[in-house]
């Protein structure tokens, strides 16, 4: 297989372009910002049906993490009904470890996400955006809600948005520090005002949402794609990449290579590409180990997993993970995979809400057990007990969290059954691992 | 409790316990109330502040003591209940006194293999207190993290829920609590994206005095 990417070594940044200040409102308006907002507005070219259409063409799937189609999502509103409040929300909480691609986003180009919820507020006719932060990143909700003000204060956001009868106003709400706040239900739950409970669904965000009324929930940096969508085409952005995920993505790559950080390049890129040319190699000359392509919930890579693989959802499909986030950890030769596994389970445990049994006590035990092998008091029919909880996890709570939690699990146990061995007490009965994964 | 029952076999839990912030510091100012009311206004109902009012309460009285959650309970005609159990659900709101500086290393997946614990162990060593833990005097505490979301920088850590330290050295933290030793705060470092330096040669903000940008993480010495 070869990259999707095309020539990605001329690849010209959208996302973050090479404008120095570009987070400052009169930068941003010199280089073309709020202009798609100005034409959906302004003129007869978008009426708010089409601009709905237009990002269901372009092909845009969620960054969230669950890859849904953006477009495909907006239509399951209900028909406007004047009485009834509808409602926007932008998940800025990005806890994925492994993830930290929208601080960026936030810190760089504010002003695009913000124009993104405003012309999804017009699309879908909804008067009240929230803006959902994790409280860690208090820096950045300082700086986006000084950003804001400026664009309240210039007519981009707020009453009569530039002199139309459309208006809309976007509140940044801050959190407080829960990874589950990610997940779009207990999100709700949480800018209600309540514990961040995951809800049983159906009923979707769409159907009933914040304060049971229809929601519309969307990552940053899929919002943040909405402007360019519109401003250069859908037909431009589908031509990016991989065909069945297009577009530019945010990969976040962290670990032992020599230039971590946020990089913007086309879908599909091929994990090696990235590992070498664009992260600058491996730490050291050292050997790759494993790769976690998108936060730690995603199963990890094997090195020898990784040859001709891309990062769209299909490409990792194939080779046995998922995209989830996008935020790549890049692991050398000298990583202990059940210590790695270990902190995976304690952070898992950690911020399990605690609604769901399986949950709740599956998340423990995976921790004390891993904890248990780590510490070479292990059996290695304790393997096989770890496969079987995993089983009992998934697919049986609230919210996915649970599954999230047993995939590394599973996973990892399977890929580097050796190392796990090799920490277990040597055991004389036959054990083996029932996993239908690679 | 009352007359009859003289000698209750159970201890009934303290729903209100003595109270650590004097009666008279225990409110609100008009400022304050104004700023709430702002916050009240943005949502459906007055419970969709509760989380910003919290803050408000906790950067003010420095925790969340039952007393402060009952003062946000008042402030937004809210169940003490619905309060308290939204301040105990975040690991941010702190429940109980913390020292002046708070130290969240991240441990994380990422740091983890990027030196994360190793600067816990420094720091742990150096101020001569366990990860969970308050120095003597007040000044600090130490705390692992989840993922921060700055995993390109790590290891790093956060300071009392406030600004980020990223790449973090042993060098760096003997700065650091040098600094906070005379009351400085470190200022806002802005990572700088690695395209950036090849594009823009440096940081694309001119507006930020210190930045810092992708460095070789370092290779960790113990891992957990
Ligand atoms: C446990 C859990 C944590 C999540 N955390 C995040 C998060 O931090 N940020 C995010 O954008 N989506 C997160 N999601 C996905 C959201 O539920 C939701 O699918 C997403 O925000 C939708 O936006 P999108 O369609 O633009 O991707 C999480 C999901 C789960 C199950
Ligand atoms: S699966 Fe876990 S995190 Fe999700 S609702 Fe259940 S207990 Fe909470
Ligand atoms: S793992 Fe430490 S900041 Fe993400």
């Amino acid at each position: 297989m070869a990259s999707k990417a095309g020539d990605w070594r001329n690849y010209k940044r959208v996302l973050l372009p090479p404008v120095k200040d570009l987070h400052r409102l009169d930068v941003y308006e010199d280089h073309g910002g709020y202009d798609a907002l100005r034409q959906a507005l302004t003129t007869d070219k978008w009426d708010p049906a089409s601009v709905t259409d237009e990002v269901k063409k372009s092909g845009l799937r969620g960054r969230g993490g669950a890859g849904f189609p953006t477009g495909l999502k907006w239509t399951f509103m209900p028909p406007v009904n004047p009485d009834v409040p509808r409602f926007i929300c932008c998940n800025a909480d990005e806890s994925e470890p492994g993830t930290f691609k929208d601080r960026q986003v936030m810190e760089y180009n504010p002003h695009l996400v913000f124009e993104g919820m405003v012309l999804a507020g017009y699309a879908m006719t909804i008067k009240t955006a929230y803006l959902y932060v994790r409280g860690e990143y208090a820096d950045w909700i300082t700086h986006m809600e000084r950003e804001l003000e400026k664009a309240y204060a210039k007519g981009y956001v707020g009453e009569n948005i530039m002199g139309s009868d459309f208006s809309m106003d976007i509140v940044i709400h801050k959190g407080a520090g829960a990874y589950i706040c990610g997940e779009e239900s207990s999100l709700m739950n949480s800018l209600e005002g309540r514990r961040a409970y995951p809800r049983i669904k159906p009923p979707f965000p769409a159907q009933k949402g914040i304060w049971n009324y229809p929601t519309t929930i969307n990552n940053v940096e899929t919002f943040a794609h909405v402007p360019l969508i519109l401003s250069k085409g859908a037909d431009w952005f589908s031509s990016i990449g991989a065909p069945s995920s297009p577009g530019p993505v945010l990969y976040g790559i962290s670990g032992h290579v020599n230039r971590p950080g946020v990089y913007e390049y086309p879908s599909g890129m091929l994990i090696s590409d990235l590992i070498d040319e664009v992260a600058g190699g491996m730490r050291g000359g050292k050997k790759l180990k494993a790769v976690v392509p998108g936060g730690s919930s995603v199963p990890v890579l094997r090195a020898d997993m990784i040859d001709g693989v891309t990062m769209d959802p299909e490409g990792l499909r194939d080779a046995g993970s998922m995209l989830g986030t996008a935020g790549m950890l890049i692991l050398d030769q000298d990583t202990d995979m059940v210590s790695f596994l270990r902190r995976i389970t304690h952070f898992y445990h950690h911020e399990s809400c605690g609604q769901c049994t399986p949950c709740r006590e599956g998340t423990g035990w995976l921790e004390n057990i891993v904890t248990r092998i780590d510490e070479g008091e292990g059996n290695v029919k304790d393997l096989d007990l770890l496969i079987d909880l995993c089983s009992q996890m998934e697919g049986r709570t609230v919210c996915a969290l649970a599954d999230a939690a047993a995939w590394p699990v599973r996973h990892t146990i399977t890929r580097f059954r050796e190392e796990f061995e090799a920490k277990c007490r040597p055991s004389l009965v036959a054990t083996h691992v029932e996993s239908a994964a690679v | 409790m009352t007359d009859f029952i003289k000698d209750p076999v159970v201890s009934l839990p303290d729903r209100m316990p003595e109270p650590v912030i004097p009666g008279d510091e225990l409110f609100f100012t008009d400022e304050e109330k104004k700023q709430i009311e702002t916050w009240v206004s943005r949502y459906p109902t007055a419970d969709g502040a509760v989380m910003r009012v919290l803050w408000l309460a906790q950067e003010k009285f420095s925790f969340l003591p039952a007393e402060v959650v009952q003062l946000v309970a008042n402030a937004l005609d809210m169940p003490y209940a619905k309060v308290y159990g939204v301040a105990t659900f975040y690991t941010q709101y702190f429940k109980e006194k913390k020292g002046k500086y708070v130290f969240d290393v991240c441990t994380c997946f990422s740091c983890q293999w990027c030196g994360g614990y190793d600067m816990l162990h420094y720091l742990e060593e150096k101020l001569r207190v366990h990860a969970g833990e308050t120095t003597g005097d007040g000044l600090f505490t130490i705390q692992e993290a989840e993922c921060l979301g700055a995993c390109g920088s790590a290891p790093m850590l956060q300071i009392t829920n406030g600004p980020y330290v990223h790449n973090l050295t042993r060098e760096k933290i003997d700065a650091l609590i040098d600094a906070l030793r005379e009351g400085n705060m470190p200022a806002f470092e802005s990572v700088t994206l690695p395209q950036d330096e090849d594009e823009l040669s440096g940081n694309r903000r001119t507006d930020v005095d210190k930045t810092t940008s992708s460095v070789t993480p370092p290779v960790s010495e113990t891992v957990k």
